[in-house]
This record gives C-alpha cells, structure tokens and sequence, in this order.
C-alpha cells in the first residue's frame, strides 16, 4: 500500500513539473550554480524525463505571528509580525538571544509547530501556499539520535536504502551516499563507528554532519537547522558552517538558527535574521547589519565579534547582570564610554526595533517578498520515504540486528549474566533426583527461573529505550512506518533470544536433570524461549508509555512482581483470592501459564519418594494436583500456545500505543489549546490556523540568564 | 615589588579607601563590632573595607573574617603571588616505542593579586594541565619539572591550600543556594566562629556572587527545574571562596553558558580579585567578545608551548607585529584561537578532499588561508621567545620571585570539628532525602502498594493445612521481593555519593563522617518504610490472631534491618562499578543470589555445601531474616493436618521437619546477625573508599616511573585528560555516570 501511496505522490510530482517546465519562471540566474551532479540524478530518476529546470524552492514569510496558549490558558505571543524570505544560494541565520523565538520561527516555516501554538500570517512556498508536511523540507534538529553501533557510512547506505525508491539500482543507490559523505567531508571516518555510552566514536562535530548528511541525502531543496553548532567547538563548528554554505551554493535553501557564533563562523553566513522578543531586530544582508547597528546609534567597537556586539546590544539578560552587580554594590563599570552602558538592553531593543521597523532594510526586504510571492513556481514533492513497505522492513531489520549484534548491553551482557545465573541454579539444584524434598525444590526451580531469570531482561532495556530515539526522529521525519519498526524490531530480536534461551536452557535442563525426553527439554526450553519474548514485548510496551528510563525499569519491574506473586507458586492457584487476584490477574501473567505448563512438563510421569520409605511413593500427577492444585487434564502445550500469543498481543498494545500517542494526543493537545483560546478571546479567531506537530511545546516566560540550550 | 605596591596604591585610591583611622582599627574592635550584632549590611561594610585596605597594604595584621581567633595569630593577609618557570609536564606510557609526550614545554609565567589570569588554546593544549600543574593537582603519572613558587617559596600546593573550581557543578539539587552555601560554611569554617558569624560570612559570599537573586531557589535536579547554568557556576565559586583563600584556581568556568552567564561570571571573578586583592587563574575556552575585554593576563597555549604570555590587551599588537593581525570585525580570542588551532588544518584539508572547495574557488583576503595552523603556530612560538613580551615576563618573574615573607596558610580541609561535621553532613542528608522525591518517598509508595498487594493475596491467611506454604512464601516474598525494591533509590544515592566525591577531594571532611551521617539520616526514613510497610501486611496478612505485640515488632524490625542491609550493600556496589546501569544489573544479581541462598527456593539443608551453604548462606541477609521469620510466624502455632482427623500440626514441627531449620537459636540472634551485617558492610565501604584514596596514586606513580624508566610512549589517539568525557546520549539522560572516578 505504501508503494502505491510513493507511486501515486512521485507521479504527481512529476506532472506537476512537467507543467511548470511550459512556464518556467524566471529567475533562474539566482541559483549560483546549477544542481550538483548528484542532485541531477535523482531529480532524474523521479520525473523519468530529462527535465533539469528550477526546481529551487524560494520561501516567503508575511505578518508573521505565532501565538501559544499555556496550560493556564493563558496566551502568549512568541512571533509578532515577521517578514522575511529565503532564497537558493544564500545561507541564512536566524539569531537571537535565547528566548528571542528562533526555534518557534524555525518550526513555523518548516511546519513543525505544536498543536497548542497559533499560527497567522502568510507563508509562502515558490508563492504557493503549500503545508510543509513532514518530509517536504528537510529538518535537523539539535540532538543527534543515531545508532552508536554502525559506522557513518553504514548509518547513511542504511537510510538510503530505507527511504530511496526500490527501483534505483544499488549503484545509483551507492553513488549517493558516497556523495553524501564527500559533501558532508566524512569521508575520513567513514568508517569509524558512531559511538555510544560504552563506545567511544566520532566527535561531536561529525554526529553534526552525519545528521545533517541523513537530511540531504535525498537533495531536499529546503534545509532547516535547528542550531547546528551548538555544543561544538570553534574548529568544528566552522567545518559545520562551512558544510552549510557549500549545501546553499549548490542551489538549496537553507535556514539555521544559531546561538552565538564565533566570528569566523559567523562572517559564514550570508543573511541575517536577527530576532529579539519575537520582533525582528534586523533582516538583510549579514555584511551590512554592522552598519545598521551603527546608523541605529550602537555601532561595534573594534576587535569585536559583530553577533557578540549584536547579542550585547539585543539581550536582555544583561540588564539582569547589570542589576544583580549593582544591587551587590560595585558599580565600578569601566567602559563607560559604551553607549550600551548608559541605556538599558531593553530600551536598545525597543530603539533597534523602531529603528529597522522604518529602515531602508525592512522596506526593501517588503518589496522582496512580493516580488519572489508573485512568482508561481514549483510544487516541491514531498521528501518522505519511496522505498516500498517489505524493503523497509527488510532493510530495519538488517540494521536492527547489526545494532544489536555489536551493543555489547543489548544482549552479549545479558547473555553473559543469564549464564552466570543458570548456573548458579544448576549448582544449587544439582541432580535434583526424586526424593521427598525434591518435590517443592522441582517447583521452586521452575519458578526461579521463569520469575528471576525473565526479570533480568530488564537489563536491555537502555539500549532498546536508545532505539526508540532513534525510530522516533526518523518517523517524524517520515522514513519508515510503525509496522515496519515493530516487525523488524521482533525479527532481528529473535536470534539472540533463541540464543539465549537455548544456552541458559539447556545448562539449566540438564544440571538439574530435569523430566528426562527431548520433548521434555524442547518444552522446556520452548517455554523459556516465549517468557523471555514476552517479557522484552512488556517492556516495549511500556517504554512507548513512560517518559524516562528510570521510571520504566521501576514500573517493569513492578508489573513482573505483582505478576510473580500471582503465578501460583508463591500462593497456590486456588488460594488466590477470586474479585481481582484470580481473575484478571492471574490470567494476565505470563509467569502463571509458563509455571503451570512447566510444572506439568516436569512432574507429570514422574514418582517420587514419601516421607519415610516404608509409605508408598507419590506419582508426579498427584502432586500436581494436590500440591500445586493444577488441572492435569489441560495440555501443556496450550499453555504455550498462550504465552506466544501474549507476545503478539503485546505487540500490538506496542503499536497501539505508538498510534496513539502520534495521532491522539496530538490532537486532543491542539483541541484543548482551541477550547482555551475561544474562552479566553472569541475575537482572534483567525488564529485558529493548526498545523500538525508531534513536539510538545515550552515556554520558558521567565528565562533568567539561562545556559545556552 | 615596589610596582605591586604602587599597582594597590593605585587601586586604593580609586576606591577611597585610604583613611587612616579604617587602617589602624584594630583588631579586637573589630571583633567586638562582629559580636555586638550590627545589621548585616553594616558588618558587610566593615567587613569588606578592613578586608580589602589590610589585604591592599599587606600590613600583618589578622582580620581576615571578624573574631576568628585561629587566624588571629597568623599573617592571613599575605596576598598570594605565583610564579612558574620551565614548567615541564610529560605523560609517560609504559610499553611502547614512542618518546614521551610533552604536555607542557618550559612555561614561563606569573599571577599577581587583583588579576585575572586566563589560560586560553584550542581543546587539547594543555590548559587544564596547566592549571593542574599550578594547582598541585596533577595526577600521579604526570611527571612535573620546573619551579612554581608560591611568594617566593617552592612548595607544593596540596588540595585545600587554595581554592580549585573544577568545570563540572556538583550540588544536592533539593537545596536552595543559600542552604548549599551555608551548610558547606559549617563544614569547614572553624567551629570557634559563632551561627551568627558563620551567617555573616555566608551573607557576604552571596552578596559577592551576585547571588542574591536566587538565594531561596532549589539548585535543581532532573526531576526539578532549578537554577540556571550560570548561577550554579556562581555557586560553585561562592563555595570556594567560603573560606576567604587568596588563589583561586577555576577551570573553564565559562563552558556552557550563553554570553550574559559568562559575562556575569568573570565580572563577578574581577571584583572578587580586586576587592578581595585575591590572585585568579582560570582556563577559558572561546570567550566572547565582552568576557575577553575582562581579562587581564593572558596566556596562550597551542600543543604545551606558550604562544603568548602577557596582557591580554597587548596580545593583539603581539600577534600583529608577528604578521597575523586581527580584523577589526573580529573578537581578538576568535582570531588567536583560528590561529593556532591545528583542527583547522584538519577541517581545511577535508574540505579541499571533498571537492566542495575545487568547484567552489571563493577569493580568500585572509592570510590565515595560506599558511597552515601548524606553521603559524611554530612562527608564532619562535618570535615570542624573542620577544619584547617574553623578556618583560621574565623581568616580572625575576621581580616577583624575591618577594619574600609572606606565607599563606594552608588550611587544609575543614576546620570545623569532626562533631560539628557530622551533625551538619546528618542535617543536610537529611534535607535533601525528605525532599526528593525519588529518593524515598517514591519507594514509599510502591513499599505500600506491594504490601497492600502481598496483604491482600495472602488476606487472612488462617491455620488450614495450606497456610503451612502460604505463610512461608508470605516471609520469603516479604523478605527477598520487597527488599529487592531498594533498588529504586540508587539513583538517588549515587547523587549524593557524587557530592561526596567531590567534598572528599577537596578534603571538606572525612569517609567515616559520611557514612555514618547517611546512616543516621536514613534511618527515619527506612524505619518509616518498614514501619508502614510492616503494619500493613502484618495486619492485612494476620500472623497472630488478637494483638502480639512481640511478633508484630519484631516482623518490622526485621524488615527494616533487610532494608537497611540492602542500602548498605547499594553503597558498596555504587563504590565499585563504573555505571548506573551497572551498578543495578550488578545489586539485581547479588540480591537474587542471596533470595536463592534464603532457604526458600531451596531448602537450607538441601543447599549444596561448599560454597552456597557455607560462605553464601551465611553472609546472606536473606537466610537471617527468613529463619527469624519463620520462627517468629510458626512457633506456638498449630495447622490442620492434611487429613481431617489426624493430629494437629505444630509449628515447631514444620520447622524443624518441614524447613529444616535450627529451633535451638533464639529469633533475636537471627535478627541480631542482620545487624552485624549491616555493620560489616558499613565498615567495608568504608574500606573501600580508603583503599582507593591511598592504593591508586601511588599506583599511578609507580607506573609512571617504570615508564619514563623505559622512556617510551605509546601515542593515544584520544585526549588524555578525563575532562572531556565522551558525549553519550544515555549518560545525558540522568546522570549514568559513575560516581566514583
């Protein structure tokens, strides 16, 4: 069904370009250079004609405004009345203090904002009204979730095969992502693992380029940057930069919000957006803002990094300092022939903003927009994933099981424990035989192992908590479907488990010498096999639940108790009392139907020993009913059959709640936001303008002199 | 010396302090003044003014804090002046064939009081080093030479001597500012000084931290939304300068924050040097525009050699002579850093690797695009050995170096005494667990919830034939399950043995202190969880018909000792693994070992002997407290036999026959020996943490002579100082890093 939904959109695509190629705009001449060889291709491949036209995206914003009702239901302003555009070839900066609205503007040109903010105002792509929907532009936002485990160009030949069409040759395939990693200059550690909490990997600086690289890989035409050098040092911070201003060369349009740039860094960037208070501080080219801040009256002195003596000039948390210091009674202030130091930060702002709201800068940058806005261009075809619903899933799986083969906590450490413990159980239960107090230690092992060894499953669950990350940004960046992450992630776990459980399994089996016969151990290990399963399918469901890793592992573990309790070995199943233990409960853990299946796969055949010699012995099946209080009558294999249906049943409850946490909360945010805004102000109803979102939105309204996020 | 003098000359009559009748006040005046309780504000004013003119005239007189008698008698008021020449630091590695790596290459240079320092490079440089080395903090396997004297005299800095402010902030996030500060005051303030005075002082750091805005916030936690980036950097330089030291050592102190944070940083920094006329060294890493114009001194490192050493507003007109001048739109600590940062080359020469500078050929004005960092570098270092600058520097180190007489007190450690340690360390843990919420009270919750579980599986559990199981599997799920939860709190700790860590270090107090304030401060609360715990499954569950007052304490004395076992076993265990993660795997393990050696699974005599009968059993708490259970649920009880009719079971019988257990020990020695492993495991920590502290220096130090011996190195690819971690999304997430280095 994807294929077709790919088909249907790459078709359309293509006759819309075939009906822009008869009235090609004008304007070309604006594209500093042509397409990249490598983007040549692809725009090939998807039109099947031999059209190389503009396919450029130019991105116009008018009156922007962006509002966000706050869980007190109160409204907050975060853009007001912002213009501005983008254009191929000019790398763009959108600066400001932090708290200044970077990121929100960010997210309302790429169509990202939350459900719970409020958008009017035109924005405008190739002068179409086209939603950016996820996929249209490329977005990288500033956590770099990758797969520690792979190397860079494993992580990028991955992701291309997970999103390209099926039917691009390998090579073609090959040929792009070793264009991606020289475009991004990776090609030094192409090979070098990406590193995670136990592997030590790439730098910080080459994460950067790697995420950025996963965006460009299919040649978006618009870029978005979610401050793309934070967290990096000056060299790296530069190569990232430098990266990006090549990418706008070669015709893209890219947008990035940054946070203090360093100078080389910032004589990087071509446009400027500089924002203060959700109010445009400053809009044009970045070599004339220098005099634009010195015709407004506040011109950067010499040996001064000009985005430092804006972000002086424009941030506010200097009048804090400046408080705070004379409040501690030292005004010795030198430099008092700043200008800054005899006007507050706050009174600059509201002098700059006055100043640039009737400057020449504003004006032309007007004209600007509505010039680029009359022109229809292109409709740009949306960037999500063409490859075909089975090659993604292939293609995860491959991935996922590379990832957990080389995560020494995904399963190796747990293997390694699992053993150790087995065979402390088997020492302690060695050669349990038949005696009379064999009986109770026969059910105390089964219990041992079925309760405490599937509890050590816990362990994984870091690593699994890292994966999530991972398939969350690549579906919000619409890679791949939920099915496809769910079947792939029980596929490529399937080895290790087997693995695991056999291993662990068998030394348990035969040092206790359990009921001797293949099927007996089969079973045995069969059953082992499903609990583990079930218990990893447990812990996937809650992890799509809970926010943190913590709370996971204590609710885990929670669950698995109260499941334990009930499994009726540590109350016998008809002692159990009926209203909520018996009936729900007990039914529901899995321990409950691995216990009694494993109880009769042992005991049923057997005899044991009396008390004292001379009374007669006692046949396994009289024990299980009597002592255990188990129905012989039910095949064992039906309790197997139970518990591998509890691991698709989980499964399902995994992908439910993925669902709904994508689809339904989302919207019940946005409608409740709507509800607030209506009771509090029927008038802006024009407001009412939602784009979708997964993002949780924050406003910091106090931001005191915060670290750089 | 004399340019030293007439530099605080200067500075004093900027201020306008140079009356007279301030200088000569004497000393018990001023004490008197401190006791007769003016305002705050007033006392501040005298405290400052007779803080600052003393310390600006180097006159000896003792008045550093008011009535502080113990420094009263020793000439506190010496100003601190270091000096270093050929400093040379070399990392040796055992077994290979490489030379020696030259972390640092015969530096030269000085500090005075009432000036910033900044040591600036690129990553790697050897900033931190330096400022190990000068700090006399350097590890064991670096070896130093050279000559650092500290007003003329060689010696070597221990820890506590002078004020280290590392980069990262560790605090209890639960407190506010001013409860961090006051109760690091008690701490190591000498307990001669008054509340009040302690108070005082404290008001006073806030004060100069600019921290008044944020005295009553929570520092903050991962649960917790506290104080910013910044102000908990201020914080950590309030609490060294507690204790009033005249060097204050910072390392990067800036990092991490945005640029108001930072400017507030080092200007708060520039006015305790000049108030305070304290000497202050401290690396720096890509200052802005506006924190560079604030610095006074300044050297420059690129790969261990000094490429720079002098005032900061002349290195411009240094690096313009030489031939790379700084662009007017530039920040001057940009321009040097691009100058001399080798990662350029590196990023260059990639960039002309991936074509991307072959088709994109932009016209390049800057010098700096034809020659590589490296050159620059080597020209850079050449021309500054010859330099103007270089022989001033020398001149100065010459001069400063014959000072003599002044000697600064080493008031290592506290000063407060060991009581006074412990009632404020119980006082503060105390604090803090009753405010965090993940600490105990969260396991509070889930301890009612199980025993609310537990007591209604197992509701009114009776004396039929199958109570017989029921109650022992109550016992041993009450014993081995609910203690497992103990695990809950390990994040929790692990954050309070971080704070730990890190107050040892700096020789704030000692391990017994610490162990034994945690004990005391928990024990409320352990005592609360099995108190609460205990009642309600004992009387949900009813061992005893009617009211057995006995039995009842005693199932919850027990449990609470299981509890506190299980604790002091976490201790040990976050003492000894280098994750979070671990450290739960690795507690999980040992806590299923010893439910599996309780006698439950197994029974006791059916154990095999050699190892889980003898040593494990026995050093289990788990087998103590189920043998005491058992003891204390069935003696004097009597069950129906399984058949009707035949005689009644009793309760000795089933625990002699059934659970093989001893009769003739009482239940109090059972209860008795979880105490003495509660003890044991106390006292082990405790050696462990000693063991470290004394066995890996030296250690380290033996190594690194059987290395230099050999005289060879083997290259690390990666940094050698463990200051830049590597990033790791999971140790981000809260805190999965080890407590311990």
């Amino acid at each position: 069904m994807k294929t077709a939904a790919a088909d249907g959109r790459s078709s359309a695509a293509g006759q819309v370009m075939v009906e822009i190629e008869a009235n090609k705009p004008p304007g070309n001449s604006l594209v500093a250079r042509g397409l990249s060889p490598l983007s040549e291709t692809l725009w090939k491949e998807k039109t099947d004609t031999e059209f190389i036209g503009d396919v450029s995206a130019r991105l116009t914003w008018k009156d922007l405004t962006v509002m966000v009702t706050l869980g007190s239901g109160e409204t907050h302003k975060v853009l007001e009345g912002l213009t501005g555009f983008a254009e191929p070839g000019a790398l763009m900066a959108l600066m400001g203090p932090s708290g200044s609205g970077k990121s929100t503007l960010l997210d309302a040109l790429a169509g990202r904002l939350a459900t719970n903010a409020f958008l009017s105002g035109v924005i405008l792509l190739n002068g179409r009204k086209a939603k950016l929907s996820f996929g249209t532009a490329a977005y990288v936002t500033q956590d770099d979730t990758l797969i520690g485990t792979l190397t860079v160009r494993e992580m990028i030949s991955y992701s291309a095969r997970l999103r390209l069409p099926d039917r691009m040759p390998w090579e073609e395939k090959r040929a792009l992502v070793e264009g991606t990693i020289m475009e991004m200059g990776l090609q030094d550690c192409a090979d070098t693992v990406i590193g995670n909490w136990h592997l030590r990997g790439i730098s910080g600086g080459e994460k950067r380029r790697v995420s950025i690289g996963l965006e460009i890989l299919m040649r978006p035409r618009l870029l978005f940057l979610d401050e793309p050098t934070s967290g990096l040092d000056s060299a790296s911070a530069f190569f990232v930069t430098q990266t990006l201003r090549g990418l706008s060369r070669d015709g893209r349009t890219v947008i990035a919000s940054i946070h203090q740039p360093s100078s080389e860094v910032f004589e990087l960037f071509d446009r400027l957006y500089l924002l203060s208070g959700g109010k445009t501080v400053y809009f044009g080219q970045t070599s004339e803002a220098c005099e634009f801040f010195a015709q407004a009256g506040f011109p950067c002195p010499p040996l001064r990094n000009p985005s430092d003596h804006f972000l002086r000039c424009i941030n506010s948390d200097f009048d804090k300092v400046k408080a705070t210091l004379k409040g501690s009674l030292k005004t010795r202030l030198e430099r008092s022939d700043d200008p800054l130091e005899r006007i507050t930060t706050s009174e600059a702002i509201r002098r700059l903003i006055e100043y640039y709201g009737r400057s020449q800068y504003n004006y032309t940058a007007r004209e600007k927009v509505d010039e680029i806005s009359r022109v229809k261009g292109t409709v740009l075809d949306s960037g999500g994933s063409q490859a075909s619903f089975l090659m993604q899933a292939f293609t995860l799986t491959k991935r996922s099981f590379v990832n957990m083969s080389r995560d020494f906590g995904y399963y190796w450490l747990r293997l390694l424990i699992y053993i150790v413990v087995t065979i402390c159980i088997g020492t302690i239960y060695l050669n349990v035989g038949t005696g009379y107090t064999s009986i109770l230690a026969r059910g105390a092992c089964a219990s041992f192992v079925f309760g405490f060894v599937t509890f050590m499953s816990i362990g994984g669950f870091p690593s699994f908590v890292e994966d999530m990350k991972v398939f969350q940004r690549e579906r919000l960046n619409g890679h791949y479907g939920v099915i496809a992450f769910v079947i792939s992630n029980t596929l490529s776990a399937m080895p290790f488990l087997i693995m695991i459980s056999l291993i662990s399994g068998t030394l348990c089996y035969f040092m206790v010498h359990l009921h001797p016969g293949f099927m007996h151990y089969l079973f045995f290990v069969l059953c082992l096999y499903a609990s583990v399963t079930v218990v990893e399918s447990l812990m996937m469901a809650i992890a799509s639940v809970v926010p943190n890793f913590l709370m996971g592992i204590i609710i885990g573990a929670g669950l698995q108790g109260i499941f334990m309790l009930v499994s009726g070995y540590f109350r016998l199943p008809k002692d159990i009392p009926k209203p909520f233990w018996k009936y729900p409960m007990s039914y529901i853990s899995f321990h409950y139907w691995a216990l009694q299946g494993q109880y009769q796969n042992d005991l049923k055949g057997l005899i044991f020993d009396n008390q004292t010699p001379d009374l007669p012995k006692i046949p396994g099946e009289y024990i299980l009913e009597n002592v255990f209080q188990i129905d012989v009558n039910r095949s064992k294999w039906l309790d197997l059959l139970v518990l591998f249906s509890m691991i698709i049943i989980y499964r399902i409850i995994f992908f439910l709640m993925i669902k709904v946490s994508e689809d339904v909360t989302p919207w019940i945010r946005g409608y409740i936001a709507r509800r607030r805004l209506k009771q509090k102000n029927t008038s802006s109803m024009d407001l009412v303008n939602r784009t979708p979102s997964l993002r949780g939105y924050v406003v910091e309204i106090e931001s005191s002199s915060t670290s750089s996020s | 010396m004399h340019q030293f003098e007439a530099f605080s000359k200067t500075n004093d009559s900027r201020r306008g302090y140079s009356s007279p009748s301030l200088l000569l006040m004497p000393v018990t005046s001023l004490s008197s003044l401190g006791q007769s309780s003016p305002t705050r504000l007033q006392s501040y004013h005298l405290y400052r003014k007779s803080a600052s003119v003393v310390a600006a005239r180097g006159v000896e007189v003792a008045m550093e804090i008011e009535a502080r008698p113990s420094w009263l008698d020793l000439p506190a008021t010496a100003a601190a002046y270091l000096v270093w020449e050929d400093l040379t630091a070399v990392l040796p590695n055992y077994g290979s064939s490489r030379p020696v790596k030259k972390l640092l290459q015969g530096l030269n240079g000085y500090a005075v009081p009432g000036r910033i320092l900044a040591i600036l490079g690129p990553s790697g440089s050897g900033k931190s080093t330096l400022l190990d080395s000068l700090a006399g903090r350097l590890g064991r396997n670096v070896v130093l030479t050279g000559r650092v004297l500290l007003n003329g005299k060689k010696r070597r800095l221990d820890y506590g001597a002078v004020a280290y402010v590392t980069q990262d902030s560790v605090f209890l996030g639960t407190l506010t500012v001013r409860e961090t500060i006051t109760y690091s005051a008690h701490l190591r303030l000498p307990t001669t000084m008054s509340k009040k005075e302690v108070a005082e002082v404290v008001e006073a750091t806030i004060e100069e931290m600019g921290l008044h805005d944020c005295t009553n916030r929570a520092i903050g936690n991962w649960h917790l939304r506290g104080i910013s980036g910044g102000e908990k950097k201020r914080l950590s330089i309030a609490l060294e300068i507690l204790t009033r030291p005249r060097l204050l050592f910072l390392d990067e102190p800036t990092s991490g924050l945005d640029s108001a944070s930072a400017f507030f940083v080092i200007q708060t920094l520039k006015q305790i040097a000049i108030d305070g006329n304290k000497t202050i060294i401290t690396s720096i890493h890509q200052p802005s525009s506006e924190v560079f114009t604030l610095l006074d001194e300044l050297c420059l490192l690129s790969g261990g050699e000094a490429v720079y050493f002098g005032n900061a507003k002349l290195a411009t007109q240094f690096f313009a002579e030489v031939g790379f001048p700084c662009p007017s739109r530039r920040n001057p600590s940009d321009h040097f850093l691009r100058c001399i940062n080798s990662d350029f080359d590196r990023v260059n020469a990639t960039m002309r690797g991936s074509m991307k500078l072959l088709g994109d050929k932009e016209p390049s004005t800057d010098p700096l695009s034809k020659l590589g960092t490296s050159e620059i570098k080597a020209i850079l270092v050449e021309r500054y050995m010859s330099s103007e600058y270089a022989a001033r520097t020398r001149k100065q180190i010459q001069e400063i170096s014959k000072i003599e007489g002044l000697t600064i007190e080493s008031n290592k450690g506290s000063q407060a005494t060991w009581w006074k340690q412990l009632r404020t360390l119980t006082k503060r843990s105390f604090i803090n667990m009753s405010r965090d919420m993940g600490y105990y009270w969260l396991r509070l919750i889930i301890y009612m919830l199980v025993s609310v579980c537990v007591g209604s599986i197992y509701f009114d559990v009776g004396t039929s034939y199958t109570a017989i199981l029921a109650r022992s599997s109550c016992g041993a799920f009450v014993s081995g399950f609910m203690t497992f939860m103990s695990i809950g709190g390990f994040p929790s700790f692990i954050e309070e043995m971080k704070v730990f860590i890190h107050e040892r270090q700096n020789g704030h107090y000692g391990v017994a202190v610490f162990i034994l304030s945690n004990f005391l401060s928990s024990t409320p609360f352990l005592a609360a969880i099995g108190l609460v715990s205990g009642s309600i499954t004992y009387y949900m569950v009813k061992f005893r018909t009617g009211f057995a007052f006995g039995h009842y304490a005693y199932f919850t004395i027990s449990l609470y000792a299981s509890i506190a076992v299980i604790e002091s076993l976490m201790m040990i265990v976050a003492s000894l693994v280098p994750n979070f993660l671990m450290g739960i795997i690795t507690g999980a393990g040992i806590i299923g070992i010893m439910m599996m050696t309780a006698g439950f699974f197994r029974l006791l005599p059916d154990l095999p002997k050699p190892v889980w009968r003898y040593p494990i059993s026995l050093i289990s708490y788990g087998s103590w407290a189920l043998q005491g259970n058992y003891k204390n649920d069935l003696i004097g009880l009597e069950f129906d036999p399984l058949v009707p009719g035949d005689p009644k079971i009793s309760g000795e019988y089933i625990i002699e026959n059934i659970f093989g257990i001893d009769l003739k020990r009482s239940k109090w020695i059972d209860l008795m020996a979880i105490f003495v492993l509660l003890i044991s495991y106390r006292i082990i920590f405790f050696l462990i943490v000693k063991l470290r502290e004394k066995a890996s220096p030296v250690f380290r130090m033996i190594y690194a002579r059987a290395a230099l011996k050999q005289s060879t190195l083997k290259r690390r690819k990666h940094s050698f100082s463990s200051r830049y971690p590597p990033q790791n999304p999971l140790a981000l997430q809260e805190g999965l890093s080890s407590p311990l280095p």
